[in-house]
């Protein structure tokens, strides 16, 4: 296996993508149940655990940055493999694959489980799961640069509706927020731990990274990228806040979607619907993303087609779809990607780092030595 | 030294003008209308032949018989030469290229015993003279269209684009019945890429025949499996001509009045040449218009259906009591209601089309009134129904482009069957899988939805605007144009104080 694949000159985009394909994959089903999890570890003080969990995240995207700096134009099936070996490499890049199509797994179930709870109680979810997964699929056919597209537009055409957002914040009673600092700094980390769910995505850096073009320039659209879905998460914070009491927001599963439900015009009402179902172009670059990800993982690792990974995949998520149906297997599974993603995403690459760093230094000692011979 | 060699061996001549007769009538055995004259002078033996209706008969007599018959001399194909009063004669030797010549109105004179026919190209051929354009019709602006002769759809393109920048470049395609296409662009401002592409992709074709431009435009486009033209197709000179100045690759067929411009993205059939008359604000505001037209007239009857059926939470309770009144009547689901509206709209359209003479709009629109009246009255549809179908079909008008018209209209039908089945859920489905499918589309191995994606920010203000022209001095860099620069800005924007 190259360790750097060669990528087509016309397949790569501008770093400044890097910045939509990472809030596109993190901005998801996460988001629509966030305010409740952060609020029940740092209660008033979520905002600052917020800001805890970006400062994290900026180290971690600077020590990927300084990883994939080490070699030319690796992802990180490449890395393992040169670091660890052909097996361990292909076994770790194996654990990758499996946890972006368990996050997959996770975004889809939740959010046919959003739309049979609002919409469509009888609906099977089946046809629901599988007719996202067929838009995905679709996508990924089309190639990297419809993947990329397709975070993009998706990423930035439900941006309206934010402005919604005017309502509730009217109706924002500022004195939920005092007194402020009365978490605990345990507390707060805990807060900011539970983010995690919500915050990964950014990992596509490591996969993504050949297809860039100008590798000098990718690290500030990805923190750009990772600071754009911090605030959007800050602002869902803050209302939800300001928004609900706070027995109300332990209660409210999904607060942010709450949010839209007092919202409402002359000639429309009820626009919670709307955004319940426009929340399908949210998560559409969530799993577009997570799908070519996992079968371009898969061709590296196996060198098999991506037209048959992807087909494979395609056809046992919506297998998976259809046979999960409990609620308490569909929170068990993202409770459990929320585990994995804290260990993989965050810890791992600081591990990864020194490993290189020692690496590349004996091997350039090694070169050294047997110049000197 | 070679192509010397090459001639000799193709070339029939010199031979006895029977045994050439013979030859050139077995070719077109069946056929009466070869015509053949033989003349003797000096001894010398000519043979003038040529094909009745395609040769203009008065010419023929007045300028090529007459000046034969009145030379003194020895006949040569030299001497014909200096005699005849027309220009530009060829001289074939190879049987294939007479009969070309034949075909498309070349009269050929042949003398015994020289190595060489010599033909003069006197062709008649009727066209229709410079009408109107009908299909796409503007307001302000040239009202030229072309025409069914390429020489006439060539020259007013060369009056429009008076510069040697304009290149044609002379292409054939189709085996069996081959016809004439040109390439045309401009030198200095064309992405050579993109000259290339084009190029290789008709001298690729390999079909017998190739019936008009808009059948060869659906062999040349990228994919042919999906809803969306991806070629520009044109009758207007001025929307060509607007075209190839902005680095684009126009395309003319013989026999056609319709121009390919090519790359195209789905904003450029929003364009219309219109946009550049008007002021910019009334030009911007009617682009505007348009582009909300088509989201409108993709979604509006799809939005009735789907809240109607499932989500009526999302209408208010005034508005909702007077939806339930108009429709207490009708028997039938939201989705079938609407479907038997749509139909009767498209069939009005579809019949109006056929109709000949203006009768056909007019017929349509009084049709419409009368069955949507009698429809409602009769308890088949709601009234509040027709207004939205009515206002979708008007919005469905309003694309400059007429392709990109049809395929709004096609789009509609599984949009509504999508939100009858599946409600709200169902149209934000299809708008996903429409934008992905827009998405994976190429035009001419180009980005279909460029400046939006890949984003071009700089773009906007040409593509989503018509913004005034002393701001556009650089041409949109979405079409990869090689020269960018329009003119210099400084010249143009010298800020002045006031009174100054």
């Amino acid at each position: 296996m190259d360790i750097s694949p060669k990528i087509r000159n016309n397949l790569k985009v501008r770093p400044l993508y890097i910045l939509f394909m990472i809030f596109g994959l993190q901005v998801g089903v996460g988001i629509m149940g966030a305010p409740r999890f952060i609020f029940m570890e740092s209660m008033q003080d979520s905002w600052i655990s917020i800001l805890i969990a970006w400062a994290a995240m900026v180290i971690v995207i600077y020590v990927m940055f300084q990883i994939l700096k080490q070699y030319p134009n690796a992802d990180i099936f490449g890395i393992q493999v040169d670091l660890f070996g052909k097996w361990v490499g292909s076994i770790l890049g194996t654990i990758y694959i499996l946890f972006f199509l368990a996050s997959l797994l996770s975004v889809l179930l939740t959010y046919v489980n959003v739309i049979q709870l609002f919409l469509y109680p009888t609906f099977p979810p089946i046809i629901i799961g599988s007719s996202v997964l067929l838009l995905a699929h679709y996508c990924v056919i089309g190639g990297v640069r419809s993947v990329v597209g397709a975070a993009f537009l998706f990423s930035v055409l439900p941006l309206w509706l934010l402005f919604l957002l005017y309502d509730p914040i009217t109706r924002m009673d500022w004195y939920h927020f005092l007194p402020v600092f009365q978490s605990s700094i345990p507390e707060l980390l805990k807060g900011a731990k539970s983010t995690t769910y919500t915050l990964t995505g950014f990992e596509i850096l490591f996969v993504f990274y050949p297809f860039l073009t100008k590798k000098n320039k990718v690290l500030k659209p990805a923190l750009f990228g990772v600071t754009a879905t911090t605030i959007l998460l800050l602002i869902f914070m803050i209302i939800s806040i300001g928004y609900f009491s706070p027995d109300e927001l332990k209660k409210d599963d999904w607060a942010t979607l709450t949010l839209f439900k007092s919202v409402s015009y002359p000639f429309i009402e009820r626009l919670d619907y709307i955004v319940v179902v426009g929340w399908m172009m949210v998560i559409l670059p969530n799993l577009v993303i997570l799908l070519w990800a996992s079968s371009y993982g898969l061709k590296r690792l196996y060198r098999i087609k991506q037209k048959s990974s992807l087909h494979v995949t395609f056809v046992v998520l919506i297998v998976l779809v259809g046979f999960i149906k409990e609620n308490h297997i569909i929170y068990k599974i993202t409770d459990y990607v929320s585990q994995v993603s804290f260990w993989l995403i965050f810890v791992y690459p600081l591990i990864l780092l020194p490993i290189v760093l020692i690496k590349k230094k004996w091997l350039s000692k090694k070169k050294k030595g047997s110049d000197a011979k | 030294m070679r192509k010397k060699q090459k001639r000799s061996k193709n070339s029939i001549f010199p031979l006895p003008i029977d045994q050439l007769l013979e030859t050139i009538q077995s070719k077109f055995e069946g056929n009466d209308d070869l015509k053949i004259s033989k003349h003797e002078h000096n001894g010398k033996k000519l043979v003038l032949f040529y094909i009745e209706y395609q040769a203009d008969s008065d010419m023929l007599q007045n300028y090529l018989l007459r000046p034969i018959l009145h030379i003194k001399k020895d006949w040569t194909n030299d001497e014909l030469i200096n005699h005849i009063p027309l220009t530009s004669p060829n001289k074939e030797t190879e049987l294939e290229k007479i009969l070309e010549g034949l075909i498309v109105g070349h009269v050929f004179i042949y003398v015994e015993g020289e190595s060489e026919a010599v033909s003069y190209s006197i062709v008649k051929k009727e066209t229709r003279s410079l009408e109107k354009a009908e299909t796409e019709s503007l307001v302000l602006g040239p009202k030229i269209s072309f025409t069914e002769s390429l020489k006439t759809n060539l020259n007013i393109i060369r009056w429009r684009i008076k510069s040697t920048d304009l290149v044609v470049e002379e292409l054939k395609v189709g085996k069996t019945v081959p016809a004439g296409v040109r390439l045309v662009y401009m030198k200095s401002i064309a992405n050579e890429v993109d000259v290339n592409t084009m190029r290789q992709r008709i001298e690729d074709l390999d079909i017998d025949e190739v019936e008009d431009s808009i059948v060869l435009k659906q062999y040349l486009e990228d994919s042919q499996n999906n809803l969306f033209p991806q070629f520009d197709s044109t009758e207007l000179p001025d929307r060509f001509t607007y075209g190839l100045t902005k680095g684009k690759i126009g395309v003319l067929m013989e026999n056609s009045p319709t121009g390919i411009v090519a790359p195209a993205t789905l904003f450029s059939y929003l364009e219309s040449t219109e946009d550049l008359y008007m002021r910019w604000q009334a030009g911007s505001f009617l682009r505007i218009l348009r582009f909300m037209s088509m989201f409108f007239s993709v979604l509006v009857t799809p939005a009735y259906v789907a809240v109607v059926t499932y989500q009526y939470g999302i209408i208010p309770t005034q508005l909702l009591i007077s939806l339930g009144q108009s429709r207490a009547a009708v028997p039938f689901p939201p989705l079938i209601e609407a479907l038997i509206l749509e139909f009767l709209i498209e069939l009005l359209r579809e019949a109006g089309a056929r109709l000949p003479t203006k009768v056909g709009q007019t017929m349509g629109i009084v049709g419409g009134i009368v069955i949507g009246q009698a429809a409602v009255e009769a308890g088949l549809t709601s009234n509040i129904l027709i207004i939205v179908i009515a206002m979708s079909a008007l919005a469905s008008f309003t694309t400059p482009s007429y392709l990109l018209g049809t395929t709004i209209r096609l789009i509609r039908f599984p949009m509504i069957v999508l939100a009858g089945i599946f409600g709200l859920y169902g149209i934000i489905f299809g708008i996903c899988f429409l934008i992905i499918h827009l998405l994976n589309l190429k035009s001419l191995g180009r980005p279909y939805l460029v400046p939006l994606y890949p984003l071009q920010l700089k773009d906007f203000n040409k593509v989503f605007f018509r913004t005034p022209f002393n701001h556009l001095n650089k041409r949109a860099r979405s079409y990869r144009p090689k020269d960018l620069i329009r003119f210099s800005k400084q010249e143009a924007e010298k800020r002045k104080d006031i009174d100054e």
